[in-house]
Formats: C-alpha cells, structure tokens, sequence
C-alpha cells in the first residue's frame, strides 16, 4: 500500500476518533466551582517544612551519632512525605491550570501569546515534576529542582491574581457605567 | 446510473426535504439560515443534475465536471454553515471565539499545504481535490472543538450533532475515497457506482443525524456572559462580578497562604 494512503488513512481514523471524544458529554467539564471550591489549602506553603525535612544536617547527625539504620530510615521517611508533597504541588497547578482557563473563557480577549506561554509553563512543569518524581524515586533528594517548581507554581498565582485583578476591576467600571445610567434614569421627570 | 444509486439518491432527496421543512416548522432556520441556505443548495444541486442529465447528447466529461463545479457551491455552503454554528456556540465567549477563528484558518492553512504536497493530481483530480477538502473542513472543525472542550463551554447538543454529522460525513468520505483508491488500482472512474453509494450512505448518515437535532427548537442563548448591550449587561453583571470576587478571593487567600512569612 502507499505510504500517503496510509498516512490519510490513519488521519480520517484519528479524526473520527477524536471527533467521538470531543463530542462526548461535557458536562462535568463544564463545572470549574468543585474545583475552585477546594482550592482553600495551597501545598505551597509547606515547601519550608519539606525543604527542613529535606535536609543533610539531620541524617549527618544521625550517622554522627552511629545510629546509621535510624538514619536510613528517617532519610526513607522524609522522601516518602515529600514525594506526597510533589503530588499535591502538582494537585495545585492543575487547580490554578483549571481557574486560569475559566479566566480566559470569561475574558473579552484571550491573548494568543499568553495562552502559548501557559501551555509552555504547564509543559515545563510537567518535565521538571517527572524529573523531580524520577530522582525521589531512585533515592536522591533534589531540593533546588523542588524549590523552582514550587516557585513555578507561585508565579503562576501572582499571575493570576494580576488577571483577575483586571478583570475585576473592568467589570467594577461597566457596573459603575451602568448604576450611573440607571441614576441618570431616575433623574428624568 | 444504477438504478441502486437512483433509490438511495432519491432516498437522499426526501432526507434533505425532512430537514429542511423541519428547519422551517420548528423555526431553526431563523437561527441558523447558513445551514438552511446549504441544505436548499443541496436541493437545487440535485435539481441541475437531474436536468443536466436529462440534456440529450451531453458528453459524460462535460457532465462530471458540471457536477463537480455545483459540488464545490455546496461544499462552501457547508463551511460557511459550520463557522454560522462555531460563531453562535462561542458568540458569548469574544475571546475564544477569536482563538477559535485563528485555530480554524491555521489547520485549514497546514493540511491544504500537507494534502497538496501528498497529492499528484493523475488522472482524478476532482476526487482527491475533494479529499484534500473533507479532510481539511474535518481537521479544522475538529481543532475548533478542542479548543472548545479545553475551555469548557457548554454546546448546545443539537449544535453538537450538526457539526458531529459534518465532520462523520467529511471524515468517511476521506476513508472511502482512500479505500477505493487502495483497493481498485484501475482508479476512480471504474468503480464510480461504488463510490456514489458509499458516499451518498455516509451523507444519509449525516442526514439522519441532521433531522434527530433539528427535532427540537434550538435552546434560547442565555450565556450572554460578554454582552455588552446595556439591559443585558446591567442584568448580569453582578452575577459576573459576584462571580469574579468569588474567584479572586479564593486567589488571594491562596496568595496569601503562600506568602506567609516563614
């Protein structure tokens, strides 16, 4: 068979495939208030517990000590519940991910280069998270890599709050606009 | 033609005249008169070719050519008609709407470029230049649904299978013109009947899909989230501001966590 058949082929197959998916119902999509409901408890805040949790000076004054298997199994210990932390960051970001997408469909105006950079961000977050979540995995602590994702995940914030600052305070003027119309309304005889 | 073509195509006429009475009787075509005005061409196009056929000593060459130019009119109908529906599904939403359009002429731009450097133009070039658009309108249709799903707007379900049936259509006559160009080496023109039917079941397909939305009176547009008429604004903007202050102080507080001093 020729390649190009096959290609157009497999094309139409994948279009119809995604054709299913996307009309699929949407409604659970459709409802961002359950996700903006729990995001009462950023994980964020916890990185200096986790950097301390993180740290050498404990172990080495565990091994100082001789106490080695207590040391292992504190190092064990740490990793495990900043592995938690790791998935509850990335808990967060697709939380914000969500809200910044609810911002976008409200806004009368989605800037195509900001739409580009969030799904870089969220791409890089991606990569760093599985990097970060490989190297728990294999026994090391990366703290520097989890410091820049935490951070990644609070730049995020900061821009966000930024838009929904704006988008605030547009919508505040209109309302002002309209309130004074309606006085202006009532001051007609 | 066979007479098999024949009942199946006049199976299509009845099709086409359900819709669009239904169109008219439920009041839809108000709503969505691009959709109307392509079903009516659909109409008349068989029309030209029950007349064109009827011309005594016409030359086949003459009459394919004829009846693929009248293709081409509805095949413009019909994205004319699927941007009317994307344009009525995202008109509250300004701002996807102005991604979507992007999206809509960036994929049409990438697979026209991909399927003229695939195609050779032997022999068949009507057929593979209607490929060539099936599969561009099903790519761009479906990259403008994405979109919409990834911002989670709610579309109408009978919007829905209109562009579903499109898109069904478009992407079945891909596979069928693929598949007869794979299976019959001798090309298009031997195996024309089987094209016919193959094509004309996948748009009766389309079809019944078509008459199951339109069914219905399509639901009054309510998601007048940026309208900027000043009644509709001055009545849903403190449900939208409500709305925003929600959000932003969920935000601050989670600023706010965040920036606790350690």
């Amino acid at each position: 068979m020729n390649f190009t058949l096959f290609v157009l082929i497999g094309f139409a197959v994948l279009l119809l495939l995604l054709l299913a998916w996307v009309l699929r119902d949407t409604s659970k999509l459709s409802k961002p208030n359950a996700d903006l409901d729990s995001a009462d408890t950023p994980h964020v805040a916890f990185f200096p517990q986790v950097r301390q949790a993180l740290a050498e000076q404990d172990s080495a004054y565990l091994s100082l000590r001789g106490m080695h298997e207590l040391s292992r199994r504190v190092r064990k210990e740490r990793r495990k519940i900043a592995m938690a932390y790791l998935t509850c960051l990335r808990g967060d970001f697709l939380k914000l991910w969500r809200l910044a997408r609810v911002i976008a469909s409200m806004s009368p105006q989605v800037g195509m280069l900001q739409e580009l950079q969030r799904m870089q961000l969220g791409l890089a977050f991606s990569l760093r998270y599985e990097m970060i979540r490989i190297k728990f995995l294999f026994g090391f602590a990366p703290l520097p890599e989890l410091g820049s994702l935490s951070e990644v995940v609070s730049g995020l914030s900061i821009r966000l709050e930024t838009a929904m600052k704006d988008l605030g305070e547009r919508t505040a003027l209109a309302a002002k606009l309209a309130s004074s119309l309606d006085r202006r309304w009532l001051d007609t005889p | 033609m066979p007479l098999s073509v024949q009942c199946i195509w006049a199976g299509i006429i009845l099709g086409q005249l359900s819709v669009l009475i239904l169109l008219f009787v439920v009041r839809n075509s108000r709503k969505v008169p691009f959709f109307a005005a392509y079903i009516a061409l659909n109409l008349c196009q068989g029309g030209f070719l029950v007349i064109l056929a009827s011309v005594p000593g016409i030359r086949f060459a003459t009459y394919q050519n004829l009846a693929w130019a009248s293709e081409c009119v509805t095949l413009v109908a019909q994205a004319l008609a699927t941007t009317e529906i994307l344009g009525i599904t995202l008109r509250p939403y300004p701002g996807i709407w102005g991604l979507v359009w992007r999206a809509l002429v960036a994929t049409s731009a990438l697979v026209v470029m991909i399927v003229t450097l695939a195609s050779h133009f032997r022999g068949a070039a009507w057929f593979q230049l209607n490929r060539g658009y099936h599969l561009t309108f099903a790519s761009a249709v479906i990259a403008c649904l994405l979109l919409v799903r990834y911002y989670a707007i709610q579309v109408p379900a009978a919007f829905k299978l209109i562009l579903g049936g499109f898109c069904l259509n478009s992407c079945v006559e891909v596979l069928i013109n693929t598949f007869i160009q794979v299976l019959f080496h001798k090309g298009y023109e031997v195996h024309q009947a089987v094209w016919q039917i193959l094509t004309m079941l996948s748009f009766a397909v389309a079809l019944v899909i078509w008459v199951v939305a339109l069914r219905k009176p399509f639901p009054v547009d309510d998601r007048r989230i940026a309208s900027l008429t000043d009644s509709a604004y001055r009545q849903l903007s403190p449900e939208v501001n409500e709305r925003l202050r929600e959000l932003n102080e969920k935000l601050l507080r989670l600023w706010k966590l965040e920036a606790r001093p350690q």
